[in-house]
């Protein structure tokens, strides 16, 4: 059974709640969300290889998209970049900062009446639920929604999608580690040798909140209680690890990310990947237009781009993203591997997930000498 | 001719003026930023619900890093200050070979920005793979030789970059004094290194004091070098922090407030003595009596001073600059290059980014902007500060130090809040941007102008007032002209400080309003350390290019009083 059977219902149970508080507590300066009549009454018609409900005109008389996202810089780039390659008339722009500061920003800015944003992607489901809670995305069902499972979509239907999947395991530097002395489970990254030379991820990483919270789940609270005695040096993001790790800085990282993986391996850097048995710990990267877009047939399209099997394919070759597809019809990644070849760990409990996150960023400050 | 007209009402409406316009500038960012630190209710809710002292007492929890801030700012700013006295004395007092050109070297090291510091001195000092070290190793020494991710190598990159600032304000006051202090001072039979010590040093005591206050609030606020150095060591320091806190969901920015706030008032503290010890004493250099700047003829002692300015400049841009070229042909950055690691897709990939073309050209825009808009502003203000007799005075100072006090990676949610609601649509255009520059240069600005302004005499003003001459009058023909050669300065500085502005642009710039600096550490974040250091040579070499054309022509300028 892979982690997105196990983790349905309470998944379901969560984004349904928030759904329903999403209409009793409006924040002041979120619009409720608005249901687009005719993305839902016009049939979808047929652009490039995807359907779409929004009109490609006047997504080109618009002329312009504004995107917010948490990935990073050559990483937004080339979202942007596939996307004005199939819709050069449209002109595209973007922030990027880490998810909480992202969050934090777009929330200023609507809670002051300003409306500059389109398109939304975050690296944690916990604050898109909340967003969603708030009435901060336009509700507009795709017609690509189809190729995905009720799991990698908000509920109800029309929020948010699961845009791919950020699987981490374990990496090491093959100068400094035999494949002898290799971890090979999540337990060995709690070995002595490596006291001192291990990388992890700061509290920001929606990905670090997954591992952090599914392993304590699996091995109980001594399980980082001795990962603290490691000293492990934290970083922001996923190339800075391996940045380390090829450079020889760290023997080993804790949370070695698939397409960091595939990058530096591209690069020659002497690095190699392992696959706990247990399972690799996973993030969803959340994709979703925003209400009061000021540009909002644009904002469908990008959407519809992004669900289809064209934009997941752009997301999942694109060397600066290399995410894993959802798309039940999705193709291998460069690798030759399927997302759907990995046995993936996502936390049982949505609810009860977001829910711990005070604790974990107070307890991981600590542990990485913050 | 002298104007006519009422020369009070001009004097105090031109100063009332400006104070308000540095009050509302300031104050209404610190408004929301105390509201901020004072806010206990729900961090996502904004006006705060509830009120309270709790972030105060939680800056407690964290003992180790109100530390390490300490260690690394008094380390870097005592590095700073004898790095700029030494360097200024040299170049501004001493007849040392090719000082013109070392002069404009000197400018080099504060805009290659501090984040192209730390990032080539990491690939040259990190223990395991710097390049010294792997050099080191690969002729038999063990271990590592350097290391710059200990508190004293942050201190010396912090000093090197974020310090020269500290040159270009002493150097300003020592061209400015009458060297016959000096020649007296010899001819009555002290040494040269008695000279220095015994007059130079007095006479530029309110340069230092001003820039030992600015450079370590500098240092306290600096980001880049202790994000990129200390990281890795898990040394933190309170902007890095700060990041983290401000940085995750939910981000703790009433605490990151809390601790902006607190760092004013070891600020205020410090501008309090400041003021006291400049009151107590006389440092008027400029007076009516007229003078030529000399340079002292230090005899074979020049040689030994001409390798003391190769090595600083070494250090400071040869040495990092060689590093961040290597790094940048290379796809894996290492010591000893091999053919199948280079490459030139890093130079491709930073030319087709964003941040190679639209965000270099705003910075350069606004930092022209800021130049030329600070200028006159902070011009008024010195002199509203340190010579108008008008009530309430001091208090600006206090006000105009704030951005400096604070770092700015919290300054700016205060502007983020505080303009996201102002009526005029500027939220994430350039005019944000501009504004918050021009706010948090305020100090920058006022304080290298203030330097110079303390030591024209006041009699000169006097004189001219004497003989009939409004405010107006004496203030173009006899107060500016003299000041222009501090004024040159201070444009210059806040151009380069512009364009490498990073903690306020990080937050406040906007999809259609980015700029380089932001890029380049977002690059650091995401993309490679070598796609980071050929991003930086880019803004480097476009940034060296225009302050070429800067320099020329702002030279014409200063020269015109003279001939």
């Amino acid at each position: 059974m892979t982690g997105f059977d196990k983790n349905s219902l309470t998944r379901r149970t969560l984004l349904k709640a928030g759904s329903a508080l999403a209409v009793a507590t409006p924040l002041i300066g979120f619009a409720a969300p608005a249901v687009l009549a005719q993305g839902q009454t016009k049939s979808p018609t047929k652009v490039l290889d995807f359907m779409t409900n929004a009109d490609v005109a006047k997504a080109e008389q618009e002329g312009q998209l504004v995107f917010y996202c948490h990935e990073n810089e050559a990483g937004t780039a080339g979202i942007m970049q596939g996307f004005s390659k199939d819709f050069p008339k449209i002109k595209t722009s973007y922030v990027r900062a880490q998810t909480g500061a992202l969050y934090n920003k777009i929330l200023s800015e609507r809670s002051a009446g300003r409306f500059d944003v389109d398109v939304i992607q975050l690296s944690d489901l916990a604050p898109a639920v909340d967003f969603q809670k708030k009435g901060g995305y336009e509700h507009y069902v795709s017609p690509e929604s189809h190729a995905y499972k009720p799991d990698n979509l908000s509920t109800p239907v029309g929020s948010f999608f699961w845009t791919g999947v950020d699987p981490a395991g374990i990496a090491y530097n093959t100068d400094k580690v035999s494949s002898a002395d290799a971890p090979k489970t999540w337990h060995d990254i709690l070995n002595p040798k490596f006291k001192g030379h291990i990388s992890a991820k700061i509290s920001a990483s929606g990905l670090q909140f997954v591992q952090w919270y599914c392993l304590r789940e699996m091995y109980g609270d001594k399980f980082w209680k001795e990962f603290a005695k490691q000293n492990a040096h934290a970083f922001d993001s996923r190339v800075q690890l391996f940045d380390r790790l090829a450079k020889g800085d760290d023997m080993i990282t804790s949370i070695g990310e698939y397409p960091a993986y595939i990058l530096f391996k591209s690069k020659g850097a002497k690095v190699e990947f392992v696959a706990p048995p247990d399972g690799l710990v996973a993030t969803p990267l959340i994709v979703g237009a925003v209400s009061k877009a000021p540009h909002p047939e644009a904002s469908k399209l990008f959407v519809d781009w992004a669900m289809s099997k064209r934009g997941q394919a752009w997301y999942q070759t694109n060397p600066n993203l290399y995410y894993g597809s959802v798309r039940t019809d999705a193709p291998p990644m460069p690798t030759g591997v399927k997302l759907s070849d990995f046995k993936l760990i996502y936390p049982k409990d949505w609810d009860e997930y977001a829910k711990t996150r005070d604790v974990f960023s107070k307890e991981w400050n600590s542990m990485i000498g913050l | 001719m002298p104007s006519t007209g009422s020369p009070l009402s001009v004097q105090k409406m031109a100063g009332y003026g400006v104070a308000a316009v540095a009050a509302v500038l300031v104050l209404y960012p610190v408004f929301y930023l105390l509201q901020a630190a004072l806010d206990v209710g729900d961090p996502q809710v904004r006006p705060p619900t509830e009120y309270g002292l709790d972030n105060f007492s939680g800056i407690l929890q964290y003992p180790q890093i109100l530390l390490n801030t300490l260690t690394v700012s008094v380390a870097a700013t005592v590095m700073a200050l004898v790095f700029g006295f030494v360097m200024a004395w040299i170049l501004a007092r001493t007849n040392v070979p090719g000082r013109k050109i070392f002069e404009q070297l000197m400018a080099v090291p504060y805009y290659l920005t501090p984040l192209l510091g730390a990032l080539a001195w990491s690939l040259l000092g990190s223990p395991e793979s710097g390049f010294i070290n792997q050099v080191w190793r690969a002729i038999g020494g063990s271990g590592a030789i350097i290391d710059v991710n200990t508190p004293y190598g942050i201190a010396w990159v912090m000093a090197l970059f974020e310090g020269s600032v500290a040159f270009v304000m002493i150097a300003a006051v020592m061209k400015s004094m009458d060297p016959s202090l000096e020649e007296a001072s010899q001819v009555m039979g002290a040494s040269r290194l008695r000279t220095m010590l015994r007059v130079t040093l007095p006479l530029v005591t309110p340069g230092i004091l001003g820039a030992a206050i600015f450079v370590f609030a500098e240092m306290l606020g600096s980001f880049a070098v202790a994000l990129v150095l200390g990281t890795p060591n898990r040394f933190y320091v309170i902007t890095t922090a700060i990041y983290q806190l401000t940085q995750q969901y939910p981000p703790k920015i009433q605490t990151a407030a809390a601790m902006g706030v607190s760092l004013f008032a070891v600020m205020f503290v410090m501008l309090f003595l400041y003021r006291r010890v400049v009151k107590a004493g006389s440092y008027v250099t400029i007076t009516g009596k007229a003078f030529r700047p000399r340079v002292a003829d230090v005899g074979a002692l020049r040689y030994f001073l001409l390798g003391i300015c190769v090595l600083y400049l070494l250090a400071a841009v040869a040495l990092p600059i060689l590093t961040l070229l290597f790094a940048s042909f290379q796809k894996i950055a290492v010591a000893f290059p091999t053919a199948d690691n280079f490459t030139l897709n890093n130079f491709r990939m930073a030319m087709s980014m964003n941040a190679a073309r639209s965000a270099l050209g705003n910075s350069l825009l606004l930092g022209f902007g800021t130049a030329t808009v600070g200028i006159v502003l902070m011009g008024l203000l010195a002199w509203l500060i340190y010579r108008s007799r008008l009530p309430g005075a001091g208090a600006i100072e206090y006000v105009v130090m704030f951005p400096q006090a604070v770092p700015r990676l919290v300054f700016a949610f205060g502007m983020m809040w505080a303009w996201v609601v102002f009526p005029i649509p500027i939220y994430g255009t350039l005019w944000l941007l501009l504004i918050a520059y021009v706010t948090v240069f305020l100090p920058l600005g006022v304080r290298t102008i203030a330097s110079v302004m303390m030591q024209i005499d006041k009699s000169l003003e006097e004189c001219a007032q004497m003989c009939g001459a409004s405010w107006t009058f004496r203030t173009r023909t006899v107060t500016v002209p003299l000041l222009i050669p501090g004024l040159v300065a201070a444009w210059l500085l806040l151009f380069i400080a512009s364009v490498r502005e990073l903690g306020a642009s990080i937050l406040l710039m906007g999809p259609h309003s980015k700029v380089i600096t932001p890029a380049i550490v977002e690059s650091w974040f995401g993309t490679s350390s070598e796609l980071t250091a050929t991003l930086a040579l880019v803004q480097t070499l476009v940034v060296a290019a225009a302050m070429v054309v800067l320099v020329a022509v702002t030279r014409r300028i200063g020269a015109q009083p003279g001939d």
